[in-house]
């Protein structure tokens, strides 16, 4: 199955981040608990860590890129080979785990 | 016409930390006082780097004593530095009245202009759930200083041009930075320009009402606007960047098309912002009749309880009523 990673909501006071770095590169699979991407709000940063397993398919907030809470910032999927959509919004959003520092 | 590279997308503080960087990079005698601008990076990370690149004697955490530090501020200035103080709370400001208004706003007019004293006091207002003494935007009471400059961003794009400015005058400014405009984010081209005092902006144009707003309430403004548009009301929102001087010009030709005037400020009523602006228009108006509504806090200290703070303040549902409300 085909997920989107999106920005995590809640974050007190925040409308948009920018993305500072992804710590799982395309193609590359993560486990529960991985730290998958740091964001950087107005003055902290959001780790973002997968609730489950999966595999990074396409990044589409690269290193510096900004995006608005809730909207998407990659997709994943269970296998490698679930060919990609057209656009990520309409897919599930994976669960995540994320801390505000 | 080349396609231009698009403008990098920053965040509001970091566009005050460029200001400043820049600023020091290019004058070796600005000097920042302030309670946690060095390692710490500032209260917002506004100053983040600076204390690693200008060093210990330009960038210099103070005590939390407003009075000395812009004490100091004045006298380092007015001896042929050029500091800049920041208040981390708009509120403790009242420390420092004393220097600020008595000695550095009346230093040139008391030496007949042997004196200067560029200081800049950036003074972070507004409320964010931090009670009584913690939230509130005492910016109109300055506005009445003979030489003294008042200036209050609403963007990025204006808190880096107007502190740029801000840090080539030579006479003291206060820089109003609202604490809920950090964590916005807009565009800051690398090629920014300074923003002039006195130049207001119109960001958004319409013909059956002027909203006229600074800083932060600029947003609550543009959103009242947004809702009033979809009822077939066209404001014109005047974002004024600068209190002191104003752009009576820029305020009174958007009246002269719209009749109507609706102040927004997050400080009081009474003697306020609001209350400067339709008195300016009104004499620049002459004889012409428009109608005035102001919408500002109540006359009430802000409280830290969430729901009374935000019972006390402006926001886009009271900015339509009042809009609403004048022009039925």
């Amino acid at each position: 199955m085909l997920y989107q990673l999106a920005v995590p909501t809640p974050i007190e006071d925040v409308e948009e981040l920018r993305v500072l770095e992804w710590h799982v590169a395309p193609g590359h699979a993560f486990a529960p608990g991985d730290l998958v991407v740091e964001l950087e709000t107005h003055k902290a940063v959001v780790e973002v860590r997968a609730a489950r397993a999966g595999i990074v398919r396409s990044i589409l907030a690269p290193v510096g890129d900004w995006q608005r809470l809730g909207r998407p910032l990659a997709v994943v999927s269970d296998t490698v080979d679930e060919p990609l959509p057209d656009a990520a919004d309409t897919l599930a959003v994976m669960h995540v785990d994320f801390e505000v520092t | 016409m080349s396609a231009a590279a698009p403008a990098p997308r920053v965040f509001f503080r970091e566009a005050i930390g460029r200001a400043l960087a820049e600023a020091m990079g290019s004058d070796p005698t600005l000097v920042l006082f302030g309670q946690d601008i060095g390692r710490f990076g500032g209260a917002y990370r506004e100053f983040t780097g600076l204390f690693e690149r200008f060093g210990a004697q330009r960038v210099r955490d103070t005590p939390v004593a407003e009075a000395a530090m812009i004490g100091i501020g004045v006298g380092a200035a007015a001896a042929g530095l050029r500091a800049l103080v920041s208040i981390t709370y708009m509120d403790f400001l009242m420390l420092g009245l004393d220097p600020l208004v008595n000695y550095a706003a009346k230093a040139c007019y008391k030496t007949g202009g042997q004196v200067r004293v560029p200081l800049v006091v950036k003074a972070t207002a507004g409320a964010r759930g931090q009670g009584v003494a913690h939230s509130q935007c005492i910016e109109a009471w300055l506005m009445s200083v003979p030489g003294l400059t008042v200036v209050a961003p609403a963007t990025v794009a204006d808190a880096y041009g107007l502190l740029k400015s801000a840090l080539r005058h030579d006479g003291p400014v206060v820089f109003v930075d609202h604490k809920r405009l950090y964590p916005t984010a807009g565009e800051l081209p690398t090629d920014a320009a300074e923003v002039p005092f006195g130049q207001a902006r119109v960001c958004r144009r319409g013909d059956a009402v002027t909203l006229v707003a600074h800083a932060y309430m600029v947003r609550v403004a543009l959103a009242a606007a947004d809702e009033l548009a979809r009822e077939g009301i066209a404001c014109d929102v005047v974002d004024l960047r600068s209190l002191a001087p104003l752009d009576v010009a820029t305020l009174a030709a958007s009246v002269a098309r719209t009749g109507a005037l609706v102040t927004v400020e997050e400080g009081q009523a009474t003697c306020g912002v609001g209350a400067e602006v339709a008195a300016r228009v009104r004499e620049a108006r002459g004889g012409e009749p428009f109608r005035v509504a102001r919408v500002a806090a109540l006359p009430a200290p802000v409280s830290s309880n969430p729901i009374l703070e935000a019972a006390c303040l402006p926001d886009a549902a009271r900015v339509t009523t009042a809009v609403r409300t004048l022009l039925s």
